[in-house]
C-alpha cells in the first residue's frame, strides 16, 4: 500500500526531528539534575530519595499531577506568547508587563460590566486581549517609527505595568469588604469562573485553555502565509524584505498577537483559580520569565514548550513539596532549574568537545 | 592528504580523497560547485574534521582541530571573503594576533610597520602600511591577506577562489604574485573555477566531481577542453547568440539620483533603459553604484529623485511588492544577504514571493502540499542538489543555492528580470545553465537587465552594455562595438579618444 508506506516515511521523519529537537534539551536537563544533586549533597541528604520524592509530588501522584499543571497553565501561555515574537526576531522581554496589564483591564470588565455572566466573562476575556495587544504594540511603534530597541522597551514597560495595576489594586479598585488589608480586587462573580476540572484540587479549565493557545500557535505557524512570512523575517529580516513581504505589517500583528496571548495567561489565572485580581499576583510568581525560560530551553517550537513549561513547572512543585517535608530549600528547584536553561544555551561547548573526539575515532578507523 | 571522508547526513563532500603536495609547487584544485574543493580545504586548515581520513605533513601525521593548529604547522589560507578589519591599518592587519609588544605588554605600532615593511620587500608586494584597509581597493586588500599569511610564516598557501572579486589587471599581478612565492619555496594549492588561470600559473591540476576525485595531471598534458570536460563530465559548447528583435521598452530609468552621506551622488543621474526581448548589461568594478541601483530599483531603497519606470507606471519609491507585482524579479547579487535565510528549508526557500499565488496559498492559509510540489519542480527543473527539502539552505553548496535562487525568480515569469552576479562563485557547468536560462528568457521576449563584474559574462550575454563609473552611466555599446579594452577603460574612469 503506497500510503501507508508514505505515512510510515512521514511518521519517521517526525519522530526522526523529534529526537534532534528533543536531544538538546535531555542532555540539558540531566545536567541540572547532576547540578542539582551535588547542591543536595551537600546539604547533607541523599539525591536519589530527594528526587524521588520530588518527581513523586510533582507528576506521579494525581494531587500534585494537578497542582503542576495548574501552575503550568500561565507559564505555557507566556511561553507561547515569548515564542511568537521570538520566532519573528523580536525580543520581546514585556510578556509581564502586557499580561498584567491585559488582565487587569479584563478583572475591571467583569467587575463592573453588568449583563449576563458567561457573556460578560466571554467580553472581559477579549478585552483584556485587546489591552494587552495595544500595550505589546506601543513597544512595536516605537521600534517603527523612531528605531528604539525593543529590548529595552518591553523589558522598561513591565515595570510601568506593574507599577500602574499597583495603583489601581491599592486606591480605587482595592476590596474594602474585608479587614481591607490585603492590595486586591473583589472577588468576580461566580457565574464568570472557569469550571473545576477535578474535585480535590484547584486544576480547572484553564489548563483547556491553554491547550487552546497552544493548538492555535502550531496552526500559525506551520499553516498560516502570515506563520512563514514572520518566521522568515526572525531568520533574516533582509531575505523577508527583499522577498516583498510587508515588513510592519508583520511586525505589528505579530506583537499585537504576542500581547493578546500574554493577556490570557493572566486571565486564566484570574477567572480560573484566584477569582481577583491581587497585587504582584502575576510578578512575584515569575509566569513570565518561567515562560521565556521554557521558550529558550525548547528552541520556540511550540509543541516542545508546552512539555517544558509543565516540566518547569513540575519542579517548582516538586521544589516546594521536598521544602515541606524534607527541610531542602525551596531553591533547589530554582537552581535545577537555571541550570537547565544554562546548560541549554552551551550547545556550542558541547560541540566544540565532542568533535575532535569524532576525528580520533575516524583516525582509528583509516 | 589520504583517504580524506566527510559526510554531511547522507552526502558524500569528501568521498576517499587523496591529495599530495610538493615544495615550491602550484596546485589546482578544479570542480564544480558541490564537488567538494572547499570541503577538503577547510579539512586541511582545520576549520573541518574529516569523518575519516588522514593528513601527513612532512610524513608525520597530523590532527588539526581549528586554524590554529594549522597555522602552527605553517599552513595559510587566503579566503574568498576577506577577514580584514577594515577601520585599521594594513600594518594592524598584519600583525594580528601576533602583535609586537612593547614591554611585553603594549602594542608596538612602529614595528607593525617596519614588519610589514619589511615582508613587503621581501616578497615584493608594495603596500603601504599606514593606509587604513577600507580604503584600499579590493586588489590591495587580498594583498594584505596574503602578507598576513606570509607574517604567520605560511610555507603551504591555500588560495579560495582568490580571482572572484577581481579586476582583470588584478588577476594578472596576482597569478604573478602566486608564481614568485612558488620561486620563493611556497607551496601553493589554489582553488578555482577559472581554466585560463589554471593554465597560466599551475604546475599540477587536480579535478573533482561530485566529491570524488577525478584524475590528476601536469599542466603541460592538458589543456582547457579536456579540464572542463572532466569537471563536467560533458563536452561544453561556445554559443551563439542570435540577434533579435526588440519590442517596446520594459524599464525606462530617468535621472536616477541617490544621494550619499556626503555631498557626492552615489547614483548620479543615472539613466538606462531596458526592451522587451533583450539583455542589457551593465559593467562596472563593483562599488561604483551598483549595489544601490539594484536597491532603488527593486524598491529596497527609496531613490532620491529621478523616476524608474516599468512598464508605463513611475514605480521610484514604491515597495517591493508593489515593485514585484508590477512585474519585476530580481535574483540578488548577495545569496545569503538578500537571496536566502540560511537556516530555511528548501521548501521556505523557494516559496518566497510565491507565496499569495492561488495554487500555494488560500485566504492566508498555506497549501504545503502546493509548496513541497512547487519546490520539487524547482529542485528537479534546476538540477538543485539536495537531500531533501526539510534540508537547509546553507547547508547547500553556493552554486546550488544560486540556481535554486535562479530558479525561484525564472519562475516568476516576470516581464523583467534583474540579474546580478547571477554567476559569482559558481562552476562552469552551473554558468553555462544559469547562462542558458538567461538567454531563453530573453528569447520568450522578457527584458533582463544583467548586472555583474564579470566582464566576459556581461559580453557574451548582453545585446547593449552600459558601463556605470561611481554612480553614472558612463559609456553605452551595442554588442558588435564592444570591445574589452573599451569597456576597460570606462569602468576605470577613463574617457574615450573618438578617432
Amino acid at each position: 500500500m503506497k500510503t501507508k508506506e508514505t505515512q510510515d516515511a512521514v511518521w519517521k521523519a517526525v519522530i526522526l526531528r523529534g529526537r534532534q529537537a528533543l536531544r538538546q534539551p535531555l542532555v540539558a536537563t540531566i545536567f541540572g539534575l547532576l547540578v542539582g544533586a551535588a547542591v543536595i549533597l551537600a546539604c547533607g541528604q541523599n539525591p536519589i530519595e530527594v528526587y524521588k520524592e520530588m518527581f513523586e509530588k510533582s507528576f506521579f501522584k494525581p494531587y500534585y499531577l494537578f497542582s503542576t499543571l495548574t501552575r503550568a497553565t500561565p507559564i505555557i501561555i507566556c511561553a507561547m506568547a515569548t515564542g511568537m515574537s521570538w520566532r519573528a526576531g523580536y525580543i520581546n522581554l514585556g510578556v509581564e508587563g502586557q499580561m498584567v496589564t491585559g488582565t487587569l483591564v479584563a478583572t475591571v470588565t467583569a467587575l463592573f460590566l453588568p449583563g449576563p455572566p458567561v457573556l460578560v466573562a466571554i467580553i472581559a476575556w477579549l478585552a483584556g486581549m485587546a489591552a494587552g495587544a495595544l500595550y505589546a504594540l506601543l513597544p512595536s511603534v516605537l521600534a517603527w517609527k523612531f528605531n528604539v530597541s525593543m529590548v529595552i522597551t518591553t523589558l522598561m514597560l513591565n515595570y510601568v505595568a506593574n507599577y500602574i495595576t499597583s495603583y489601581f489594586v491599592t486606591y480605587p479598585l482595592k476590596d474594602t469588604s474585608g479587614d481591607g488589608l490585603a492590595l486586591q480586587t473583589p472577588e468576580i462573580a461566580a457565574g464568570m469562573r472557569l469550571p473545576r476540572l477535578s474535585s480535590t484540587s484547584t486544576f480547572n479549565a484553564g489548563f483547556i485553555v491553554a491547550i487552546l493557545v497552544v493548538v492555535f500557535m502550531v496552526f500559525i505557524t506551520r499553516r498560516t502565509v502570515f506563520g512563514y512570512e514572520s518566521k522568515m523575517g526572525g531568520f533574516n529580516p533582509s531575505f523577508a524584505r527583499y522577498g516583498g513581504t510587508k515588513q510592519v505589517k508583520v511586525m505589528l500583528i505579530t506583537m499585537a498577537l504576542t500581547g493578546a496571548i500574554a493577556s490570557m495567561a493572566g486571565s486564566a489565572e484570574v477567572f480560573g483559580l484566584k477569582y481577583r485580581y491581587a497585587d504582584s499576583m502575576l510578578s512575584s510568581t515569575s509566569y513570565a520569565w518561567t515562560g521565556l525560560q521554557a521558550a529558550l530551553i525548547a528552541g520556540l517550537d511550540p509543541v516542545g514548550m508546552f512539555f517544558v513549561s509543565i516540566f518547569l513547572s513540575g519542579l517548582q512543585i516538586g521544589g516546594s513539596a521536598i521544602q515541606r517535608s524534607l527541610g531542602i530549600p525551596l531553591e533547589i528547584a530554582t537552581i535545577i532549574q537555571c541550570c537547565i536553561t544554562l546548560f541549554v544555551s552551551v550547545k556550542v561547548v558541547i560541540r566544540f568537545v565532542k568533535k575532535p573526539k569524532a576525528v580520533k575515532e575516524g583516525g582509528k578507523q583509516a | 592528504m589520504k583517504h580524506i571522508t566527510k559526510v554531511y547526513g547522507s552526502l558524500y563532500a569528501s568521498d576517499d580523497v587523496h591529495l599530495t603536495l610538493d615544495k615550491g609547487e602550484i596546485l589546482a584544485v578544479v570542480g564544480e560547485n558541490g564537488a567538494g574543493k572547499s570541503t577538503l580545504m577547510k579539512i586541511l586548515y582545520g576549520l573541518e574534521q574529516p569523518t575519516s581520513g588522514e593528513i601527513y605533513l612532512n610524513g608525520e601525521l597530523q590532527h588539526f582541530r581549528s586554524p590554529h593548529d594549522a597555522i602552527a604547522k605553517k599552513i595559510g589560507m587566503v579566503q574568498q571573503h576577506f577577514m580584514l578589519l577594515e577601520p585599521c591599518t594594513v600594518a594592524e592587519n598584519i600583525v594580528y594576533g601576533q602583535e609586537p609588544r612593547k614591554n611585553g605588554f603594549f602594542f608596538d605600532r612602529n614595528a607593525a610597520i617596519r614588519i610589514t615593511e619589511e615582508l613587503c620587500d621581501k616578497y615584493g608586494l608594495h603596500i603601504d602600511p599606514r593606509r587604513l584597509v577600507k580604503d584600499c581597493p579590493v586588489g590591495l586588500q587580498q594583498r594584505v591577506e596574503i602578507l598576513k599569511v606570509l607574517y604567520q610564516d605560511a610555507d603551504i598557501i591555500i588560495f579560495d577562489e582568490p580571482s572572484a572579486v577581481l579586476t582583470p589587471q588584478e588577476v594578472n599581478e596576482l597569478l604573478l604574485t602566486m608564481r614568485k612565492l612558488a620561486e620563493m619555496g611556497k607551496s601553493i594549492i589554489i582553488i578555482t573555477h577559472k581554466l585560463h588561470e589554471v593554465m597560466a600559473v599551475a604546475d599540477r591540476v587536480m579535478v573533482m566531481r561530485l566529491g570524488k576525485y577525478i584524475q590528476e595531471m601536469p599542466k603541460s598534458e592538458t589543456s582547457i577542453e579536456e579540464m572542463s570536460f572532466l569537471m563536467v563530465g560533458r563536452h561544453i559548447v561556445e554559443r551563439e547568440v542570435p540577434p533579435q528583435e526588440t519590442t517596446g521598452t520594459v524599464l525606462d530609468v530617468r535621472d536616477l539620483v541617490l544621494a550619499g552621506p556626503d555631498e557626492k551622488n552615489i547614483l548620479d543621474h543615472f539613466s538606462i533603459h531596458v526592451d522587451a526581448g533583450e539583455i542589457v548589461g551593465i559593467a562596472g568594478v563593483s562599488g561604483n553604484g551598483q549595489s544601490e541601483l539594484i536597491q532603488c530599483l527593486t524598491g529596497l531603497l527609496p531613490p532620491t529623485s529621478g523616476e524608474v519606470v516599468l512598464k508605463g507606471e513611475n514605480m521610484a519609491g514604491r515597495s517591493v511588492g508593489d515593485i514585484r507585482n508590477a512585474g519585476c524579479a530580481c535574483i540578488p547579487e548577495d545569496r545569503y544577504l538578500w537571496g536566502c535565510a540560511k537556516q530555511a528549508t528548501l521548501t521556505e526557500t523557494s516559496i518566497m514571493a510565491h507565496q499569495y499565488k492561488p495554487e500555494l496559498s488560500r485566504h492566508g492559509l498555506l497549501n504545503s502540499k502546493g509548496a513541497k510540489a512547487f519546490t520539487q519542480k524547482l529542485l528537479d527543473d534546476y538540477d538543485v542538489r539536495n537531500s531533501g527539502q526539510s534540508q537547509k539552505a546553507g547547508e547547500l553548496s553556493g552554486g546550488n543555492i544560486q540556481k535554486l535562487i535562479v530558479a525561484r525568480e525564472m519562475e516568476q515569469n516576470s516581464p523583467l528580470l534583474i540579474a546580478a552576479e547571477p554567476t559569482r562563485g559558481v562552476d562552469i557547468g552551473a554558468i553555462e545553465f544559469i547562462h542558458n536560462k538567461l538567454l531563453e528568457k530573453r528569447e520568450k521576449g522578457d527584458a533582463v537587465l544583467l548586472i555583474s563584474s564579470e566582464l566576459t559574462e556581461i559580453m557574451s550575454l548582453s545585446d547593449r552594455i552600459y558601463v556605470i563609473y561611481e554612480g553614472r552611466a558612463a559609456g553605452e555599446f551595442r554588442k558588435a562595438d564592444a570591445t574589452e579594452e573599451a569597456l576597460g577603460i570606462l569602468m576605470m574612469g577613463g574617457a574615450l579618444h573618438e578617432n
